[in-house]
């Protein structure tokens, strides 16, 4: 048993046509005994900015204080939110910083940046547990169902979906996933932002 | 947690997992195809563009050529992001080093650096480096190996299709190329790693390295791009059935009511 | 007190399996090398695409430069010959070039062959657990002449007019013995160099390549390069199972040559 299985749970992110969604399953479990179906690990850094935790538990709540602490010091120190791009560099250095004793996090992050014209454009970004930042164009996946999330992720994901296809896409995406995937489940939660809203839905799903 | 270096805190805690029979997990790694070519007006540089996690493929389309400085460049190879970070602390040290001397660093410069900054963390640092450049004195190429040992060659390959791209250079290098057949061989020793060698795959990507510019030819061979799907899956909306939702507005809206209508107005005399 | 496992090398790590030597002769030295170095890491995957059925094959031990230059100048005069990780070595003789280069300075005057074998020495006995170098010094000065140190694994300093290292040298210490005269001359001194080392090569898997040689006199540095197809050659067997067999001749019961 690898403890990056441990508390079981994972999260998928995915571009869409002016807008972003990310996703988890709701599942926290100690090995094969299910603990809670209301365990979140998706949480907003800014209203434009969400980063999922899949892994190990106690670490999700180290490391969403420890980048609440971070983000509020830049937006002190910068006067301004932080854009996702950055906000990604700084996911990925306080990783790193752990190389040698590392988290066992691979966060999963979405949101939309500003561009110099006052528009916003999508940015999703994953990194593994000591901090390799993978900029992908169209989806990221982390957590216990990752092998099934990509697999079907490759094969639903097309380019330019508005918000309420990319809700539809992501959802099945994520269910069908992790229905086949023992550690995940027990519930999901989809956030869908777009330039003047973010919708948060949670899921009808198996709970077995 | 403002102290320069690694932090060492969940070290002790991860050790007793480690010990109580939990392996600790995989970090991507770049089971790569990396090459460096000397030609007859300085440097070229290849590498493929696949990362990946044990034998998931975690990115597919990955930057595998770093900037050091303006005319030096980096191959990276090994754990995935001890070659970023390597990389990107000796980009920052050698800007700084310009600054302070006022002049162009040097290849060996860079490579001294790598060294002795792999050296220090005994192999550890997991980054398999190809380090090219052109400078004052030339164009260099060498090898850098996790462990701190360097190699100054003609045409070097490194990371897990290495012996694939030998290969290609064994068979067909030869000293004074021009550039156009450089990049044919540079392209040849990739596509080599790409198809023969598992852990790469995906595009070639090169960099073009001479005494007065540097190319950076990203993604210059495609030979897996993926088909256009025949078939759409979208899915009719309402698909996804969902028992609760939020809409949080990031609209700002204000109804501004004037007040002075009819009060009396304020002494300003 | 743990021994110390004087054939650790760490796992992956770039291994200069090499033969080395140095002689001296009577207005200098010879020191030579093979160029092969090999590195551990590498677990490749063959896939043939010729059946539908994947044939994986893993090759540990790859040529990561078959040709080294393992002879490191670290001062005018004097140079080293590596053996053991390339990593450690090189590390090694990069202090040691920059300490000769502050003694220079300091001193006015080239350091004697003593003093950079015994920085040499003091670097590996000092760090005895952590580092697997074993090291020839030789070089020409002004006090001692030609000289020749041997730093085997665990940091002992020994002068010798001969001395030979790295896993090739097992397969030709007999044959030094044998070979060796006191009083040769350059000539002399260079084949003898150039006959041990492709014995040497010819026997040790993880040697092989190239022989490097340096000629240091108090005149200068001469390199000498000696081309893989150019070794020399020493009797290399024959097939004796398939040979045909001569009539005229009773069978023997072992073949000897």
């Amino acid at each position: 048993m690898s403890i990056m299985e441990l508390n079981g749970g994972s999260v998928i992110a995915m571009v869409g046509k002016d807008c972003v969604a990310i996703a988890s399953d709701l599942r926290l479990g100690n090995q094969a005994l299910g603990i809670s179906s209301s365990f979140q690990r998706i949480f907003p850094v800014t209203d434009r900015v969400y980063v999922g935790l899949p892994g190990l538990a106690t670490d999700v709540t180290t490391l969403r204080e420890r980048f609440r602490y971070r983000v509020n010091m830049y937006t002190i120190k910068e006067e301004r939110e932080i854009e996702p791009e950055t906000f990604a560099h700084l996911v990925s250095s306080t990783l790193y910083e752990h190389r040698f004793g590392p988290y066992f996090i691979e966060p999963v992050m979405a949101g939309l940046s500003k561009t110099p014209s006052g528009g916003y454009k999508p940015f999703i970004a994953a990194t593994d547990l000591i901090g390799c930042l993978n900029f992908a164009k169209d989806f990221v996946v982390a957590g216990t169902a990752s092998a099934k999330l990509f697999g079907v992720a490759e094969g639903l994901w097309e380019p330019d979906l508005e918000a309420e296809d990319l809700f539809e896409t992501i959802s099945q995406t994520l269910l069908n996933a992790v229905d086949r995937d023992a550690y995940s489940g027990w519930g999901a939660i989809v956030h869908v932002i777009t330039k003047d809203k973010i919708i948060t839905r949670t899921l009808k799903a198996r709970m077995d | 947690m403002s102290s320069p270096g690694f932090n060492f805190s969940n070290a002790v805690r991860n050790n007793f997992l480690q010990e109580k029979g939990i392996p600790l997990p995989k970090a991507t790694s770049t089971g790569t195809t990396i090459v460096g070519c000397l030609f007859k007006d300085g440097i070229i540089l290849g590498a493929d563009t696949r990362a990946t996690e044990g034998e998931i493929i975690a990115d597919k389309n990955c930057e595998k050529i770093h900037y050091i400085t303006e005319s030096i460049r980096c191959c990276g190879a090994g754990t995935a992001a001890d070659t970023e970070f390597t990389t990107a602390s000796i980009s920052s040290n050698m800007e700084l080093h310009a600054l302070s001397t006022g002049r162009a660093p040097r290849v060996v410069t860079a490579m001294t650096m790598l060294k002795q900054y792999l050296f220090q963390y005994q192999g550890h640092v997991g980054a398999a480096l190809v380090l090219g450049g052109v400078d004052s004195t030339g164009p260099h190429l060498f090898t850098i190996h996790p462990h701190g040992s360097t190699d100054k060659l003609p045409y070097v390959t490194m990371g897990s299709g290495s012996l694939a791209a030998m290969a290609v250079f064994e068979s067909s290098w030869k000293p004074n190329m021009e550039r156009g057949e450089a990049l044919a061989l540079v392209s040849a020793a990739i596509s080599a790693g790409i198809f023969n060698d598992l852990g790469s795959g995906s595009n070639v990507d090169a960099c073009v390295i001479t005494a007065t510019q540097t190319e950076m030819l990203r993604n210059f061979v495609k030979p897996n791009e993926r088909v256009e799907k025949e078939r759409r899956y979208t899915f009719r909306r309402g698909t996804t059935a969902w028992k609760t939702e939020n809409i949080r507005s990031l609209i700002v809206s204000e109804d501004i009511t004037p007040v002075s209508a009819g009060g009396d107005a304020m002494d300003i005399s | 007190m743990d021994r110390i496992d004087m054939n650790r090398l760490k796992s992956g790590e770039v291994n200069l399996g090499t033969s080395i030597m140095a002689v001296q002769f009577d207005k200098g030295v010879v020191i030579g090398a093979d160029s092969r170095t090999t590195t551990g890491s590498y677990i490749v995957r063959i896939v043939s695409r010729m059946f539908s059925m994947a044939i994986v094959a893993n090759i540990y031990i790859s040529q990561a430069n078959r040709v080294t230059d393992k002879l490191t100048h670290v001062h005018d005069r004097i140079y080293c010959c590596r053996s053991g990780s390339a990593a450690d070595t090189q590390a090694v003789a990069d202090i040691v070039h920059y300490y000769l280069q502050l003694y220079t300075q300091s001193h006015g005057s080239s350091p004697p062959v003593s003093v950079a074998a015994g920085v040499f020495q003091d670097i590996c006995y000092e760090n005895k657990d952590g580092l697997s170098a074993g090291i020839i010094v030789a070089g020409w000065d002004k006090e001692a002449g030609p000289s020749v140190y041997n730093i085997p694994l665990g940091g002992g300093l020994f002068r010798q007019p001969w001395a030979i290292g790295g896993s090739g040298s097992t397969y030709v210490y007999g044959y030094c013995d044998a070979t060796y005269q006191d009083g040769w001359g350059r000539d002399e001194t260079v084949n003898f160099v150039k006959n041990t080392l492709s014995l040497a090569m010819s026997r040790d898997g993880s040697s092989g390549g190239v022989i490097r040689m340096c000629v240091i006199t108090e005149d200068g540095v001469e390199r000498l390069f000696v081309p893989g197809d150019q070794l020399p050659k020493f009797w290399e067997g024959r097939e004796v199972l398939s040979a045909p067999v001569k009539k005229s001749l009773a069978l023997a019961p072992m073949a000897i040559e």
